[in-house]
């Protein structure tokens, strides 16, 4: 009977882990599953292909952040493994009292959030960058033969320097134990018989520890490479990780060239393990019957290091292994760097990717493309270090702040011939009256974009996004100015109204409609996915969105609410200091050519603020898809003036009213 | 110094002091500061407004850290009493997942969860939506499981789990047998040996597995984004805001850093007391 029982509890034992087998890679395997999807949904199988390995091997974006993701994780975990080893060692030699207190230390950035962690690196390194950039300045003054760099940024290095900092604790608590285990006698005794402390190390203690290095090696390695948080606040964005490529993603679009590249490294994890074990299982098995020739030759190995001339050959091998591995990490950097780049940083799916491998062929500039979430968030990533751009897309209010902080370097105007291109209506804006920061990117309006199918009135007014008939399938933005704009337009107050009333009494609207549920989330990018898949019915986004969006699901549609919207403009600038500017100069002026206002016209849907492309943009349409572009569509990209005499552009905001936009935004997440 | 292998400390010694140590002290630094670096208590005075916030971030956290303790520890114990190989196998396979990173399995739970998604698809074709609706008179289309705490919960789950079945399961397999033996000599009974002997024992894995799964949880941002849809700050989205989000205030993001790392300390000092345990259960 206990038997039977036993057996029985047994089963059921297996079945519970197989559950949580099943939960733990359930979403593993759908990740796997759709990486071989014809179509690019993550839901919808269309039939089996190969096509997103294809295109993989193509994005650099995704191959780049691979790269980064493994060069730091490898140059973290051997510098860690390291570092941590003889840490581990000296902290065993210490005085008990000593060693506690440096123990509690090691441990904090374990036992530490990691957002605490990141943002805390991230503060002194930025503190370290502004202490250098005065430094640099003195040095500089003072004499004329070495030129410091003045400004310095979060990159590859200082994302370096986290991971080994979060590493080696891990390192530390996996050979602690191992040297605790150790007969202390064994160094006296390896002393007492004439072996100097390196010897002893080299001869006693490495081997007893060797597994416990591994370990550390292992986990140091798997830290490394799931990290995000971390990464996040210290790498700056140029060098991103894939950790961090795929969370830009998730705010947009996740391509399945995600799920292809997960996939192969999961299976590359899979077959090391595979082979490490069975490689253990095979040296145990040898272990027991260790044939005498390798003892032999091990024994010559061995023989031949003890000796003087051994002593040479391993401090040389020593001294060539560290000079190649630092002319790796030397010629790694500088590769990346031998080429003429700028750093671009503008808004998700707002350009026309071709046009960066256009541009990169015709100049041999490389672009390295990123993206920021919103005004807000880019004007954050300039504050805080992390963005390390030249050329900025930002909006209008946006392109007036930053102006006023000094943060924009003047254009040279001279090297930007397609400037005068530009429709004079959008020269001189009151953003930049005089015209010397900013040449226009694109400009539209906002509105919402509402499902048919999932909605029975027509849409005319803000009053939906505000309305509990809709609650839990409305989507407002994630951003201060935006949302608080589109409460400001349903009470009908002025866009940049500065009045504390009339911003609370807005603030409250958005506030009560949260309360009551009627947002279903928050969200920038990811209204694509969400409007796409019929996820949510109504949303507030941009004009060219929308008709990107209309591609993926004929039942939405697009209107300006009757109260009046926003009118905004991006313009290129270029930061002050940019370490290149003449390249900025360059991709400033490509872009703003006619052929590629063109062309991102008819990738973004935006309207362009090149008067030719603005005009001739119906025919270019027509020749391309050989169809007529229907008067609608076109409104809907360049908003004709009777909708513009509605809306009204956003303007930069004195700093107090911008402080409040920033705690009502805080409060507003509560 | 005892001895001359102690000066092999001395160079991370100078690392954990620029950077472990200075960037805390620069935390607190500009916690008790203002924009233009004068001294001011004024973060903190705001604090109040974000209890909320505290108080859902610790409370999704410290259901999390149950459920990961229920799920957990039968777990480990279960896999403990297998054979050897197969604890090998189960204990890659546990680790496995960690090598994807956990942003892109959270992604694919946002595809299984989505009112669209695979889940809500299953139930519609297996009839348990309309079931569901003529059982209880309702009307759905589907179970939004999406943007709610739920989600994000289970979020935290998924990504901590392995987190606490680990340091659980490497005490629980350094058990000493013959304690057991011993028990079950001396007349006790399964429910006995299990109460009396392997939990105490196996508490210092338990610690270290609540606190591994409790301070990422309290301070995930990814996550709650991602899951809950962003509506409901948690504290990592809320310091996340101040710094490289939109809302640019890294003073007051560091003041709420410093609270959310005291009263995450005081509780692991809190927890500490009760399992004496002074050796830390080593991960892996």
């Amino acid at each position: 009977m206990r038997a039977k029982a036993h057996i029985q509890g047994r089963a059921s034992s297996r079945v519970l882990m197989a559950l949580v087998f099943l939960f733990l890679y359930a979403p593993i395997l759908l990740l796997i599953v759709f990486s071989f999807n014809k179509g690019n949904s993550n839901i919808v199988w269309t039939g089996f292909s190969l096509d997103w390995y294809k295109s993989l091997f193509q994005n650099r974006l995704i191959m780049r952040s691979v790269y980064t993701t493994l060069l730091v994780s490898l140059l973290a975990t051997v510098i860690a493994t390291f570092a941590g080893t003889f840490a581990a060692i000296g902290f065993y030699n210490l005085r008990r009292r000593q060693r506690t207190v440096l123990n509690t230390v090691n441990n904090i950035p374990m036992m530490n959030a990691d957002i605490v962690t990141g943002v805390a690196m991230c503060l002194s390194f930025v503190a370290f960058f502004s202490f250098w950039s005065r430094f640099a300045v003195w040095f500089n003054g003072l004499q004329n033969m070495i030129t410091l760099p003045s400004r310095l940024t979060l990159g590859f290095g200082t994302l370096l320097i986290a991971h080994i900092t979060f590493n080696i604790p891990y390192v530390i608590l996996s050979v602690s134990p191992k040297l605790r285990q150790m007969d202390k006698n064994l160094v006296d005794a390896a002393q007492d018989l004439g072996c100097t402390w390196m010897q002893a190390f080299w001869k006693v203690i490495l081997p007893e520890i060797k597994p416990g290095i591994a370990s550390g090696a292992l986990t140091a390695f798997t830290m490394s490479v799931d990290d995000f948080i971390i990464s996040y606040f210290t790498a700056g964005s140029s060098s991103s990780t894939l950790a961090m490529t795929i969370y830009g993603m998730t705010k947009k679009r996740v391509t399945p060239e995600i799920n292809a590249i997960s996939t192969l490294l999961f299976i590359t994890v899979l077959l090391l393990l595979v082979i490490v074990n069975l490689r253990e299982v095979r040296m145990e098995r040898i272990g027991r019957q260790e044939t005498p020739r390798s003892r032999v030759i091990s024994r010559q190995v061995t023989l031949f290091f003890d000796s003087p001339k051994g002593k040479w050959f391993r401090r040389g091998a020593a001294g060539i292994l560290s000079v190649s591995f630092l002319a790796t990490v030397v010629l790694l950097t500088s590769a990346t760097n031998a080429q003429p780049v700028v750093n671009v940083c503008s808004w998700g799916e707002y350009i026309d990717e071709e046009l960066i491998t256009q541009f990169e062929e015709e100049t041999g500039i490389l672009v390295n493309y990123q993206t920021a979430e919103s005004n807000e968030t880019l004007y954050s990533l300039l504050k805080s270090g992390a963005g390390d751009y030249d050329v900025i897309v930002p909006s209008d209010y946006m392109i007036s702040q930053l102006i006023e902080e000094d943060m924009l370097a003047e254009l040279d105007y001279d090297s930007i011939p397609n400037f005068s291109l530009i429709d004079s209506r959008f020269k001189h804006m009151s953003y930049d009256p005089e015209n010397r920061y900013t040449v226009p990117y694109a400009w539209g309006t906002v509105g919402i974009i509402y499902n048919t199918a999932m909605v029975d009135e027509p849409i005319t007014s803000w009053s939906v996004m505000f309305d509990p008939k809709y609650a839990g399938n409305v989507l407002m933005f994630r951003n201060s100015r935006d949302a608080i704009g589109i409460a400001l337009s349903y009470l009908g107050y002025s866009l940049n109204t500065t009045d504390e009333a009339e911003l609370r009494e807005a603030f409250q609207l958005l506030k009560d409609a949260k309360n009551r549920g009627v947002y279903q989330s928050f969200v920038m990018d990811e209204i694509f996915q969400k409007l796409e898949g019929g996820n949510a019915a109504i949303g507030a986004y941009y004009a060219g969105d929308y008709l990107t969006m209309l591609e993926n699901n004929e039942d939405l549609a697009f209107v300006v609410p009757e109260e009046g919207s926003n009118w905004f403009m991006d313009a290129m600038c270029v930061l002050k200091d940019a370490p290149h500017f003449n390249e900025a100069m360059a991709w400033i002026n490509f872009i703003a050519s006619t052929e590629a206002n063109l062309a991102n016209m008819d990738y973004l849907w935006y309207a362009s603020p090149n008067q030719e492309a603005l005009e001739e943009y119906p025919a270019y349409y027509e020749e391309l898809y050989e169809e007529e572009l229907d008067q609608e569509t076109y409104e809907i990209i360049a908003a004709p003036q009777e909708v513009l005499d509605r809306c009204e552009a956003y303007l930069v905001l004195p700093p107090d009213i911008r402080t409040l936009y920033n705690d009502l935004w805080t409060e507003l997440g509560i | 110094m005892k001895n001359k292998l102690s000066r092999l400390a001395v160079p991370y010694i100078v690392w954990m002091a620029l950077f472990v140590v200075a960037p805390i002290v620069l935390v607190v630094v500009y916690a008790f500061s203002n924009g233009d670096s004068g001294f001011t208590m004024e973060n903190f005075s705001r604090m109040e407004t974000y209890a909320v916030v505290f108080g859902r971030s610790f409370k999704l956290a410290f259901i999390a850290t149950f459920v990961c303790l229920l799920i957990g520890y039968p777990v480990s114990y279960m896999i403990s009493k297998e054979g050897e190989k197969f604890q090998r196998v189960a204990m890659v396979l546990i680790m496995l997942p960690m090598w994807i990173n956990f942003l892109l399995r959270t992604y694919s739970w946002m595809s299984i969860l989505e009112n669209n998604g695979l889940l809500n698809q299953l139930f519609q074709r297996t009839g348990l939506i309309s079931l569901y609706n003529s059982l209880f008179g309702t009307n759905l289309e589907y179970f939004p499981m999406m943007n709610t705490q739920g989600a994000v919960v289970l979020g935290m789950v998924y990504n901590y789990l392995p987190f606490m079945i680990l340091p659980i399961y490497s005490v629980i397999v350094k058990l000493d047998g013959s304690l057991i033996e011993a028990a079950r000599d001396l007349g006790a009974n399964s429910l006995h040996v299990f109460r009396r002997v392997i939990l105490p024992l196996s508490l210092p894995g338990v610690l270290s597995g609540i606190t591994m799964v409790f301070v990422p949880s309290v301070s995930t941002f990814a996550i709650s984004k991602m899951l809950g849809g962003g509506t409901e700050l948690l504290l990592g989205d809320l310091i996340e805001q101040q710094f490289l989000g939109g809302a640019y205030n890294p003073q007051l993001g560091a003041a709420i850093s410093l609270v959310m790392m005291v009263i995450v300390v005081v509780c692991m000092v809190v927890m500490n007391r009760f399992g004496e345990g002074e050796e830390q259960a080593v991960m892996l």
